[in-house]
């Protein structure tokens, strides 16, 4: 799947997130809480935009897709992704380069 | 008038009129300007490595939904954030309204699904600046706007605006239908 949507990931952040994601990668331990990406709901983007865009970057189903961007307008918000939180905070850029409101945070905290 | 984008053997292709091709532009223009920073003054390294330490939460509203905050609840660390990603996310949106822009021209009006991408992502910034404009805050705002749709009514501005969001919208669903024709057939699901 495509994720051609941060052609600017070029500069030095971007070198040093690479950086940390390998090197805190073999220093997990079970303290570790996972990040999420919240996305909330408005009332202008299009259901079918808000699917393609969970299809096409984060490779999702159209099942799937399809169920977070209903809970979203249903719920007002949905965790859309866990991970790193440099993978957080990298999808929640990219939500926001789509016009998607998301934020990001510790998933104890969602 | 304008035609509804389509998956062909092409391509995805539409039709404008180049009266609609106009406004469009226009719309892309101004969202452009809105997101262009004067940095003749700005720190050399700073711009090389990309980062922003004079960026600021937005004052206007519908820039601020364009550059929202990253982190609730947090407007330090949310600031923290817009400046080691504002200017990236303001390049990146640049470069998906000036591609736009260039796309509009083409006759006949034919994209790849990358050039299809770039211009929903255009048409929905544009899309997000309006709605603020109209001050759309609830479903049924949009739902209430979304019956406006003589153009002999267009008398004021807010009326005019509400039928601009709504032939935006319109051509916006249009290409997220024909994009997502592309994954089905691309994954091979069924619809």
């Amino acid at each position: 799947m495509t994720v051609s949507m941060l052609p600017s990931c070029t500069t030095v952040l971007d070198a040093d997130i690479e950086t940390s994601r390998r090197t805190e990668s073999s220093e997990l331990t079970a303290k570790d809480v996972p990040w999420v990406v919240i996305v909330w709901n408005d009332p202008v983007n299009l259901m079918s935009y808000v699917s393609y865009v969970f299809q096409s970057y984060f490779g999702y189903s159209e099942g799937k897709a399809h169920k977070l961007m209903l809970e979203v307008h249903q719920l007002g918000k949905s965790v859309v992704a866990t991970g790193s939180r440099e993978q957080a905070e990298r999808d929640t850029v990219a939500m926001h380069s789509f016009g998607l409101w998301a934020t990001y945070q510790k998933a104890d905290q969602a | 008038m304008a035609k509804a984008f389509k998956r062909t053997r092409k391509g995805i292709t539409g039709h404008l009129e180049p009266a609609e091709r106009e406004l469009i532009g226009k719309l892309f223009g101004d969202v452009i300007s809105m997101l262009e920073i004067d940095r003749k003054d700005e720190d050399p390294l700073a711009a090389m490595v990309g980062l922003d330490l004079d960026a600021a939460k937005p004052q206007d509203a519908a820039l601020l939904r364009l550059l929202p905050d990253a982190v609730e609840h947090d407007d330090g660390e949310a600031l923290e954030f817009r400046r080691l990603t504002e200017r990236s996310l303001r390049e990146d949106k640049l470069g998906a309204l000036r591609a736009s822009a260039l796309l509009l021209e083409h006759t006949p009006l034919q994209l790849t699904d990358e050039q299809a991408r770039l211009f929903a992502r255009a048409t929905n910034d544009v899309r997000l600046v309006l709605a603020e404009r109209l001050d759309i805050r609830t479903d049924e705002d949009a739902q209430a706007l979304h019956e406006i749709d003589d153009w002999s009514q267009a008398e004021d501005l807010e009326t005019y605006l509400a039928l601009v969001y709504n032939f935006m919208t319109w051509l916006q669903e249009t290409l997220m239908q024909a994009l997502l024709d592309g994954l089905e057939r691309h994954s091979g699901r069924e619809g």
